[in-house]
């Protein structure tokens, strides 16, 4: 498999990812999206740190997976804030700003 | 041979979990479809040699981030759901720009790329980076971003607290 077989992974995951955070309505579902696009982007750093022998990738993969276990503690939270003010994870009905 | 059986299968597994995450109406299913795709995602790290990260993969994204959202959910007791999409005349426009600006994005990255040497190959489970390697690095060129991420880590921590508190 050359470089190019595992950027290809990385794009493909990145766009289901941004697809799902366009297309859905719940909240956590949309966390999750977010987790989807942080994992391409995990496994092109990988690839480049892979094929360009370097261990700068790698170091870069476990921040970005520092801050997003820190993302997703911080997230939920305020999906259950949001939860106990509206009753819903609907963000269609939660509209405060009236968008 | 048996490694490109292997890169194909764990690919095809990743891209199914993703899309079952967007896809599923229940929410509890799309977790585990993530489950699904992360697992995938450690096999291929394995694959391309990244021991250490298919590890910390596992421990962090499955151990940790998945089963809080698990744990969300099942705290929340969510009965709606389902993949609502609106099909107005802006749905297709707007749908229709993005995956034009999406070519336009990976063409351009193509261009970029192409004719790029890359030596070696992906999938011979050789370590790329040995953990002794990369705890040198990390505790001497990066230190800086090492404490910085420690603290924001602690400011999350604390942050989430805060916020769920009644």
């Amino acid at each position: 498999m050359g470089f190019y077989h595992f950027l290809s992974l990385g794009i493909i995951l990145f766009t289901i990812g941004a697809v799902g955070f366009l297309i859905r309505n719940n909240t956590i579902v949309l966390l999750m999206s977010v987790e989807l696009m942080l994992n391409s982007v995990n496994l092109i750093f990988v690839a480049f740190s892979r094929y360009l022998y370097g261990t700068e990738g790698q170091i870069y993969v476990f921040i970005i997976m520092t801050i997003a276990a820190a993302e997703v503690a911080v997230g939920l939270a305020i999906v259950i804030s949001i939860y106990r003010l509206f009753g819903t994870l609907d963000i269609s009905k939660i509209k405060l700003l009236k968008g | 041979m048996i490694e490109q059986a292997v890169f194909w299968l764990l690919g095809a597994t990743m891209i199914v979990g993703g899309l079952g995450v967007i896809l599923m109406p229940n929410t509890i299913n799309s977790v585990m479809s993530l489950l699904l795709s992360m697992l995938a995602l450690a096999g291929i790290y394995v694959l391309m040699g990244a021991h250490v990260v298919a590890l910390f993969q596992v421990i962090i994204y499955i151990g940790a981030v998945l089963v809080l959202f698990i744990y969300v959910i099942m705290l929340l007791n969510l009965k709606e759901g389902g993949l609502k999409l609106p099909m107005e005349a802006s749905t297709y426009l707007i749908g229709g720009s993005s995956l034009g600006l999406l070519v336009v994005v990976v063409w351009l990255f193509w261009q970029s790329l192409w004719g790029t040497s890359f030596r070696g190959d992906g999938g011979d489970l050789q370590a790329s980076a040995t953990l002794h390697q990369l705890a040198v690095d990390l505790f001497s060129q990066h230190i800086l971003i090492f404490e910085l991420t420690s603290v924001l880590l602690l400011v999350a921590a604390v942050g989430a607290i805060i916020i769920s508190k009644k």
